[in-house]
């Protein structure tokens, strides 16, 4: 037991001076990456290693007579959370998801510290020798929260309140609901049942699971089935409609969209908000195909209503392109990110 | 005739007259359900006019017998108003109606049980307890039940007044099902009532059977109302049994039974349950807290604990059957579903999923306090922590939002709409992965809380207890492995991984309840549990449960109701009022508060009128030692 534990105090002693490093900005946040696909359950396992120090160092300074008091436990547990989130993980986490990850910790941390009655007692122990001020530092520190509480109380108003240049948050509606048809260049398309014509097998018919299996690996971005390189000039059937997506693509689409489909093109950081990202499990990986089409043959502007505040200026390249071509860069999408399209059967 | 036989007859002739009351309203509406009120014989007279119409969900065709749904215009006819939003008005009456009518229907089911349980019980002084419980449970709703019948009024009479044309329209569909309905409401009262003033000249022996099986005929008249009721909600949002311009077609099990009715019933009846346990679990802690003598305070503490029990073994499976009318809305219309879960209204999901987390959070908590009043369960506090870590972890993934609320520079820096490491939580394979985890967790919380004092003795506790804690550990690696293999296969695929985690969370439940009971029968005690002597935290968990239970019920009625967007009912009848849009989320919240608040405010009234019936009773007929308070059937 004691050699487990100081193996996670060794874990939780490391863990926090890479913490404090990375805080103090002499440590980079990618020192230890974190691994593109793998990266909410890396995320999750890490957190889970601090806990496991965390108990490895409390037990070894019990064990060494320089127990941390369970108040000064709950605080910097729940102050790791903090610096974590707001230091370790990559790109910046925004403030409004930062302010309900810290609630939550903070109300797991009052869960922890007064699941029962003696750990309660220690944790408030503390606070209420402030509270009592028995002895002169005590007395000292009521003195100074006194001061301090509505200062803080105050500044916060006013910080709240004064008056900021930035632009204001926005609860945007990032995937509206469809309508039940759309009409493109003079034909009706019923969204609920209408395929891609050119996800299709070598006998011509629409196979969704013959062309699943010719896809990428998905964020790996490596050939799935072997010899199942569109680009191969000899190819039929789907593989040549996703080179022939493929070309439409790099000729319209990706200055925007980027070169690796993940939002990032020549010109993506010109707009505001920056466009999808198809590589991203929540974009067109959860849509279905008539979805997007009627996305990309509408664009920004064929937005419904619920799409308030039409922040997109997609272009609707009905304008542009015709439906196979449509179809055929839709093709290329899916192919490409390794993801499928969703089916309702 | 002796006394006790006259009283037997008389018992047994107030069951039948139960059931004939059930009968009666299906009795009475036997024909208009079989001929579909008066089609045929018009049907016979003007066969050359006969006019037919495709069913809109059933595709049948069917003889057309109703008006087509009117075509509204906003103006004094269609939308009479006063110099306010009617919506709001409607709202408010709607809610008030269905949060007491979902406790008054809850109530007689857990006054069922609560008196069967005091039946069975060998324990006399147990039994005697169990049936004062039951007694207080139907007090409490039968002062609930005459405020549910008058906010019933006050919904109908805004219905009246402030959208005539559209409850004119529904009540031409449903005129059968109104009569029917209130007929079965007459029945409700008249079953409760003798239920509740039968109570003690039907206390023993044969008797009791016959009380017992009342409430049983009572809870089915309650159960078959609210099946009527959710019928005209289902039918708003998924209509059939009509034709594309809204006329009836003779048919009116096909109006009836929608596409969403069964679902619907399913979820409400499971929140119904939990939601009167949580009612009746902060009945107790407010009581609780506001005792004086430690007799009072253990009465209270188990009144709780019982009202919390059942109340959460409804909570458990309430979030799959949520999943399955979900499933259902998709099938229905994935647009429908897509505004839900991914559009319009999906940040008011992210809020319901913060408030499901509450509910087991609170849950938890409670558990482990309660682990505080017996002596024992000391060696699992220590482990309490790792608990509340996997909860928060479960808890973190199920509330983070696909599409975070930022700041346009903070979506620069981040690089794109999704975060490349949370955005994976925001889906519904780590969600599902989430809700799980927290429901698993709260399994094995109640696993350590029934077990808490005790140590088994069966020859193979050894061998059992490494069964348990590998059958967790599997179950949560099977869990957590699912939702993560879940991102690398087809969406329809996916949604069918929920099977196996749900089926993986049960056998947690069902398996691991029936071994552990079977580990600890005839087990050694380490102390009795001292009922009342918990922590005043546990109580206000208990209030935090109930509160969130009712702002949760008042959130998700909005969602509902708000998916039909600018339809009265769905792509048959359209709103032309000027308030056919979605309200804000702000305004949404601020609303369903008020709602909730207004409820608790109004419930404290019942409780005190409730309050002041039992202070009549003299002291020396309560029934129960509670300091030789035995331990309840529910907790072991």
């Amino acid at each position: 037991m004691k050699a487990l534990m100081s193996v996670g105090a060794l874990v939780g002693a490391i863990a926090l001076l890479l913490l404090v490093g990375m805080i103090l900005d002499v440590v980079p946040s990618n020192t230890v990456r974190l691994v593109e696909g793998y990266m909410p359950i890396q995320m999750l396992l890490e957190v889970a290693c601090f806990v496991a120090g965390f108990t490895g160092l409390s037990y070894m300074l019990s064990s060494m007579g320089m127990a941390v008091p369970r108040f000064w436990q709950g605080i910097g547990f729940w102050a790791f959370v903090l610096l974590y989130l707001k230091f370790r993980v990559y790109p910046p986490i925004p403030f409004s998801v930062r302010a309900m990850y810290g609630t939550v910790s903070l109300v797991a941390v009052f869960m922890w510290v007064s699941a029962n009655e003696d750990d309660w007692k220690k944790f408030k122990q503390p606070i209420m020798n402030v509270l009592d001020a028995q002895s002169g530092a005590n007395k000292m520190l009521r003195y100074a929260y006194l001061v301090l509480i509505p200062v803080l109380v105050g500044f916060t108003s006013f910080n709240a309140m004064r008056p900021k240049s930035e632009e204001p948050v926005e609860l945007r509606t990032v995937h509206p609901a469809p309508p039940a048809s759309t009409k493109v260049h003079g034909k009706t398309y019923t969204l609920q049942t209408s395929q891609n014509p050119y996800r299709v097998n070598p006998e011509g018919k629409f196979d969704q699971e013959y062309s699943n299996k010719l896809i990428v690996e998905q964020g790996m971005g490596r050939l799935m089935a072997p010899n199942a390189n569109p680009f191969d000039e000899k190819n039929q059937g789907y593989l040549k409609y996703v080179k022939e997506g493929g070309e439409i693509f790099f000729q319209n689409c990706h200055f925007c969209h980027g070169d690796n489909l993940n939002g990032r093109g020549l010109h993506a950081f010109a707009f505001n908000p920056i466009p999808a990202n198809f590589t991203d499990p929540g974009t067109i990986a959860q849509l279905q195909e008539t979805f997007i089409f009627w996305r990309v043959a509408k664009g920004g502007i064929g937005l419904p209503n619920e799409g308030f505040p039409w922040a997109s200026v997609m272009p609707p390249w009905e304008q542009h392109l015709t439906v196979d071509e449509i179809w055929k860069v839709i093709l290329f999408e899916y192919w490409h990110t390794g993801y499928y399209p969703r089916t309702w059967d | 005739m002796g006394l006790v036989t006259r009283k037997k007859v008389f018992s047994i002739m107030a069951l039948c007259a139960m059931v004939g009351l059930l009968l009666f309203p299906v009795v009475v509406s036997l024909p208009s359900l079989a001929i579909g009120a008066d089609a045929p014989d018009a049907a016979k007279k003007e066969d050359a006019k006969v006019e037919k119409g495709r069913d809109v969900y059933y595709k049948t065709e069917g003889i057309v017998v109703g008006a087509p749904a009117p075509k509204t215009v906003d103006g004094p006819k269609d939308y009479p108003r006063y110099n306010f939003e009617s919506r709001v008005l409607l709202w408010f009456a709607n809610q008030q109606h269905l949060y007491y009518g979902s406790f008054v229907l809850a109530v007689p089911i857990f006054c069922m049980v609560v008196e069967f349980m005091g039946v069975v019980t060998k324990d006399k002084a147990l039994a005697k307890r169990y049936d004062q419980l039951a007694y207080d449970f139907i007090k409490i709703s039968l002062t609930a039940y005459s405020l549910t019948a008058v906010l019933g009024g006050i919904l109908i009479f805004t219905f009246l007044t402030l959208y005539p044309a559209f409850f004119g329209y529904l009540s031409s569909i449903f005129r059968p099902v109104m009569h029917i309905y209130a007929l079965m409401f007459v029945a409700e009262s008249g079953t409760l009532y003798i239920y509740y003033y039968g109570w003690d000249k039907m206390k023993e022996g044969f008797l009791k059977w016959i009380h017992l099986s009342m409430s049983v005929i009572l809870n089915i008249i309650g159960t078959l109302l609210m099946f009527l009721a959710n019928s005209w909600i289902g039918f708003m949002m998924s209509p059939a049994g009509v034709d594309e311009q809204g006329r009836f077609l003779g048919n009116i099990w096909h109006v009836l039974h929608t596409a969403l009715w069964n679902p619907l019933n399913l979820h409400r009846i499971l929140g119904n349950m939990a939601f009167g346990g949580g009612v009746v679990a902060a009945y107790a802690a407010y009581k609780f807290l506001a005792s004086k003598t430690d007799e009072d305070r253990a009465h209270y503490d188990w009144m709780g604990y019982i009202a919390m029990a059942l109340g959460v073994a409804f909570l458990i499976p309430l979030p799959f059957a949520g999943y399955w009318l979900m499933r259902e809305v998709y099938a229905y219309r994935q647009q429908m579903g897509i505004t839900l879960m991914g559009g319009l209204l999906a940040w008011l999901f992210i809020i319901q999923a913060t408030m499901i987390g509450i509910l087991f959070l609170s849950t938890n908590y409670y558990l482990w306090q309660a682990m505080g009043r017996m002596r024992g369960a000391e060696k699992y506090q220590r482990y309490i922590k790792y608990l509340v870590f996997i909860l928060a972890c479960g808890y973190l993934v199920f509330i983070t939002p696909h599409t975070m609320v930022m700041t346009p520079a903070e979506l620069k820096a981040m690089g794109g709409q999704q975060h490349p490491v949370l955005g994976n939580y925001g889906v519904m394979s780590a969600k599902n992965g989430g809700i799980n985890v927290i429901i698993t967790t709260t399994v094995l919380s109640f696993v350590w809380y029934m077990r808490g004092n005790k140590v088994s003795t069966v020859s193979w506790s050894k061998f059992g207890n490494i069964f348990m804690g590998c059958f967790f550990f599997f179950a949560y690696v099977n869990i957590i492995g699912l939702a993560i293999y879940g991102y690398y296969i087809p969406a329809n695929v996916r949604v069918g991984l929920s099977v196996p985690q749900v089926a993986t969370t049960l056998s947690c439940l069902f398996f691991m309840f029936a071994l552990n009971s079977v580990m600890m029968k005839g087990a050694k005690q380490m102390g009795a549990i001292e009922w009342g002597k918990i922590s005043a935290r546990s109580q206000y968990a208990l209030i935090m449960l109930a509160t969130a239970f009712t702002w949760m019920m008042g959130l998700m009625g909005y969602i509902r109701s708000s998916v039909r967007l600018f339809w009265h009912v769905n792509e048959i009848m359209r709103d032309n009022s000027p308030w056919a849009y979605t309200h804000t989320v702000g305004f949404a919240a601020n609303m369903i508060s008020f709602n909730v608040l207004f409820f608790w405010i109004s419930i404290l009234f019942v409780f005190w009128l409730g309050s002041l019936a039992a202070k009549k009773v003299p002291a020396g007929e309560k029934a129960g030692v509670p300091g030789s308070a035995p331990q309840p059937a529910g907790s072991h």
